[in-house]
């Protein structure tokens, strides 16, 4: 055997300190062999590229680095991904990587059969080796595929370069080629077998950028009316069907339901009027602080990863800043994406529920008729505020798995000329993100705090999956 | 009979339906235009040719190269090589073009627009290139070559994809605005990667450009459009960015004064927020309005932008209502065929099809490249202007509804029969060439415009044509549509009109006086002089 043959062994363990163990080990077995081989100098050459660090190959976590960030691009840019198409990516990527993870690792358990429809996934052969990195890449490349594969030509060739790039760096520092041979084919079965999970939830499949091409609009006062005149597909609301959708950890829709909007009255003395008249007062005197939240936390479809990766690239963020162990960052990202896509199934499943008109429509009506929100009004039913029930579900769950409190800060929408902001806790943040919505003059202030309460309710089932053993 | 005018009525009615653009219907089919596809018998073999950096461009320029009044086109090919083809057709006769060798064989071309560059009378090319942006000096008899030593020109090295020229006060070269799409390096992160666009000035007194100017910031622009937007006489600079790889950007209008830096238009300046997918820019002016309004081309909708103004006391701000939905310039889906995922469209271009006096708008679509979420097969659009500045969608019923994967065009009588042409050039297929056969088109006249010194073909006149019932204006520029540009005859259809009165606003703002002329003819305008009757065998 020669050096080259047999090379690092980053481990067919998981937990960080057996993949320590085999560093070192593979480390001193590297040595051994090539001091021993006939091909010393060119071992001594890989030592020392090894050593100045050139021929590092990819860890676990570089790859769901560079995976997740790329993913995050590609929602922003596949027209598809409204905010609730990406939350349900998230989520299998999500589920894909901590399955990948945990099915080497002594510590984490399958989520199958507590996730809805998740049947047992395959296991790795017992004895034999398998390269984790390889099958972590693997799983999630080509479930990347499969997600994005409407994207656009410079989204396919992002994917295939990426996917080109991490392959070469695993190669390098990878196991045996029996060893990566097995690993690939594994993590294709995994991925496998999420894609075939995913096919059945009802929202594998968007048509027409989510806007049906019928669709009866309820004509009674108070119901939701097209927003925007000039975007003609938005003269129905987008995805009305989403909340029936089958839910991840949460048993349904309507799981976690909420009471009605206040009643609806155009009477300047009721309290749908005073909720209006507050949204209208609020947006006419903005400060710059209010403007800039507003705005931090717009996270329109396709000019940003959307709320649901938003929340992605913060637990992202925080991961590589504070080199969070791999079990725990596969389980955050797990659990997150999760609580975000059920998120987005038990907000749907009441927007459609009770149809409400937007603050837009009622205040120009009868407020003040050249009112303009801050922020551009989405095309789909107030009642809940969609941002406010996915901010506080993300937020129960990076609470309890990373920390409370927690200060970190956000560059998430840097690139787009918004200011980093800090907060001392996820709650801090996702309370800032549902009053965001009040400011902006898209919703009611009813909508964002029963909103925000749904989003605790749906959050707990994802915080009660169980994946330690 | 009965059975007839049901059926009809039943298409029509279909046809609303099935799209939101007004459907023209049996009782307005005499005034849709009749087109008959000629590519076959054209002689014009040209494939917009490659892949990923060629999913945009695809240009064409139409030029009278030889100086006999007949339009000749020079083709981008993308990996294929640019190429000529010289206008053989005869008046009135069927279309026909011959290839000819010309120095214009270059790869990697994207875009092409005609320019008398240096004022001498002979029509030079902007080539824009993946790579560098080449200017081709013109000799006699359609040869190019190449200028950018000679002229001092710093062709760069990028994805360029957009351009416009204007002669700003007192300059005897004009000013060059190239617009650059992504870093061709980026393929594995192109998002945030667009480069930046540049304007060239003239250097002094001597031939030649100064060193560019960064047209920062840059948002992937694939049009760009100098255009006198308020009538101040100073042109300013419209850019169309592509939102799909900018961060941070929108549409943008840039302030290009004479010895000024350039200098974008601020909200405070009445300039709006606009994000869109933009590929192309054509401008017209409405018969009831002095200001050019925009059509801009983009993935689904559209936006037809005509300037708010409040007030006619004031200067008008740069602010803009859309109102294509309003006045029926919709695009955002196929209207034929039962593919009814959203459009994209790419060059757009107004001009009057069937000689009523009202403009008509042209758009070119097709897929980027297999993205399944949009139209595979998306007709082109041919949208006929109604009294009142309203649309309706002619193109199958006019013949010109390809589905094959647009991107350029050009409108130009290419026989000179007064009846304006189209041709198409599409992605790896070869273009498209309809002839104008309508049997029942108004009159027309045509003029092409001369001056003196620099700026020989006036570009930033205004030419005015009253027929008696509307003045038309169209304002002369270069640039804008996507990745092509047109130099020559400027056609007015002018209705039943046998006399029409024109006038010309010369780019230094000296006005002619009215002057009748008989519609049905070509008329060559010299700055302070007379209209000249052009005829066939001359130059114009």
């Amino acid at each position: 055997m020669t050096c080259f043959q047999k090379n690092i062994n980053f481990g067919t363990n998981a937990t960080l300190e057996k993949r320590i163990h085999a560093l070192w080990q593979g480390w001193v077995t590297f040595l051994h062999d090539c001091i021993s081989s006939r091909l010393p100098a060119l071992c001594m050459i890989a030592l020392v590229a090894l050593s100045s660090g050139t021929a590092s190959a990819a860890t676990s976590d570089e790859i769901l680095r560079k995976w997740y960030g790329l993913s995050l691009s590609l929602i922003r840019h596949t027209p598809t991904y409204s905010p609730p198409v990406a939350s349900r990516a998230l989520a299998y990527l999500g589920v894909t990587s901590y399955e990948a993870v945990a099915s080497g690792s002594p510590q984490l358990q399958s989520l199958a059969g507590q996730l809805n429809g998740l049947k047992p996934l395959t296991a790795r052969e017992n004895g034999l080796d398998y390269d984790d990195v390889v099958v972590l890449e693997t799983a999630l490349a080509t479930v990347i595929h499969d997600l994005f594969n409407n994207t656009g030509p410079s989204g396919q060739q992002a994917i295939q370069h990426l996917e080109d790039e991490l392959k070469a760096s695993t190669v390098t520092l990878g196991s045996t080629p029996e060893s990566q041979a097995r690993s690939t084919a594994y993590g294709r079965t995994i991925a496998a077998h999420i894609i075939a999970w995913s096919r059945e939830d009802g929202g594998a499949v968007i048509d027409n950028m989510g806007f049906p091409l019928t669709y009866g609009l309820d004509k009674r006062p108070g119901h939701w009316v097209p927003t925007n005149p000039l975007a003609r597909q938005q003269q129905v609301p987008l995805l009305p069907n989403w909340g029936k959708n089958r839910p991840f950890a949460m048993p349904e829709g309507a799981s976690c339901p909420l009471p009605p909007p206040l009643d609806y009255s155009e009477d300047p003395g009721s309290a749908f009027y005073k909720d209006a008249l507050e949204t209208y007062q609020t947006g006419k005197s903005l400060t710059n602080e209010q403007k800039a939240i507003a705005f931090f936390w717009t996270d329109d479809a396709m000019a940003s990863p959307t709320p649901a990766g938003h929340w992605s690239s913060i637990l992202l963020q925080i991961a590589e800043h504070d080199h969070l162990p791999l079990e725990k960052h596969v389980d955050a990202l797990a659990r997150l994406g999760i609580a975000m896509a059920d998120a987005f199934i038990g907000c749907w499943h009441e927007k459609y529920r009770y149809d409400l008109v937007r603050p837009i429509t009622y205040i120009r009506k009868f407020i003040a008729p050249d009112w303009t929100p801050f922020l551009l009004t989405p095309p789909f039913p107030e009642y809940p505020s969609g941002h406010s029930t996915l901010s506080a579900a993300a937020a129960t769950v990076l609470a309890s798995v990373i920390g409370d409190p927690y200060s970190f800060t956000d560059h998430t929408r840097e690139r787009d000329t918004a200011i980093p902001r800090s907060f001392d806790s996820f709650w801090s943040a996702a309370k800032e993100a549902e009053i965001s919505r009040l400011y902006g003059g898209i919703h009611f202030r009813t909508a964002i705090e029963r909103g925000f309460e749904q989003g605790r309710c749906i959050g707990a089932y994802a915080l009660a999956l169980k994946t330690t053993r | 009979m009965f059975v007839l005018k049901r059926l009809l009525f039943s298409i029509c009615l279909t046809s609303a339906i099935t799209s939101y653009s007004a459907p023209i219907c049996a009782a307005d089919r005499l005034t849709a235009p009749v087109f008959q596809e000629e590519t076959a018998l054209s002689g014009i073999s040209s494939i917009y040719a490659g892949d990923w950096q060629y999913m945009v461009g695809g240009g064409v320029a139409t030029l009278d190269c030889n100086g006999d009044g007949y339009p000749d086109l020079a083709f981008a090919g993308g990996e294929a090589k640019a190429s000529l083809y010289i206008n053989k057709s005869t008046r009135g006769g069927p279309l026909s073009f011959e290839r000819a060798e010309s120095g214009l064989e270059l790869e990697h071309v994207t875009g092409i627009y005609p320019l008398d560059i240096d004022g001498d009378g002979i029509t030079d090319l902007v080539v824009l290139r993946v790579g560098e942006t080449v200017l081709m000096r013109g000799l006699s008899e359609c040869r190019f070559e190449r200028a950018n030593e000679a002229w001092h020109f710093n062709g760069g090295n990028a994805w360029w994809t957009s351009f416009s020229a204007t002669w700003e006060k007192g300059a005897s070269w004009p000013t060059l605005a190239l617009g650059a799409y992504i870093d061709p390096q980026s393929e594995a992160n192109p998002w945030g990667s667009c480069t930046e666009n540049r304007l060239f000035r003239p250097l002094g007194d001597q031939k030649g450009f100064n060193d560019p100017v960064a047209l920062k910031p840059s948002y992937c622009a694939l049009s760009m459009l100098f255009t006198d937007w308020n009538r101040s006489g100073v042109p300013a600079l419209r850019v169309s960015n592509d939102r799909e790889y900018y961060e941070g950007g929108q549409e943008q209008l840039w302030h290009i004064d004479p010895g000024e830096p350039p200098r974008l238009y601020s909200d405070a300046e009445g300039w709006k927020f606009l994000k869109i997918w933009g590929m192309g820019i054509a401008s017209t002016t409405f018969p009831d309005d002095r200001y050019p309004s925009y059509f801009l081309t983009s993935m689904s909708d559209n936006k037809l932008q005509i300037l708010q103004q409040p007030n006619k006391e004031v200067p008008p701000l740069p602010a803009y209502k859309d109102l294509a939905f309003d006045r029926g310039a919709v695009a955002y889906r196929p209207y034929t065929g039962d593919d009814l995922k959203p459009s994209t469209a790419w060059h757009a271009q107004f001009e009057d099809m069937n000689n009523d006096g009202l403009p008509d708008l042209f758009i070119a679509k097709g897929n980027v490249d297999r993205m399944p979420d949009f139209a595979q097969k998306d007709p082109n659009n041919l949208l006929l202007q109604q009294p009142g500045g309203t649309f309706k969608e002619v193109g199958d019923i006019a013949g010109v509804a390809s589905v094959r994967n647009a991107r350029g065009a050009s409108l130009a009588d290419f026989n000179l029969d007064g009846k304006i042409d189209l041709l198409v050039v599409n992605r790896r297929e070869n273009v498209q060439l309809w002839q104008n056969v309508t049997p029942d088109a108004g009159n027309f006249i045509e003029v092409m415009l001369h001056q003196d010194g620099p700026n020989r073909d006036a570009i930033g006149a205004w030419l005015e044509v009253d027929n008696g019932d509307r003045i038309i204006r169209r304002e002369i520029t270069v640039g804008g549509g996507h990745a092509s540009g047109q130099l020559g005859w400027r056609h007015f259809g002018v209705g039943a009109a046998q006399t029409v009165k024109i006038r010309t606003i010369w780019p230094d703002g000296s006005t002619d006086a009215w002057e009748t002329v008989s519609s049905n003819a070509f008329y060559a305008l010299n700055h302070g002089q007379a209209a000249k009757l052009w005829q066939t065998g001359s130059a114009p």
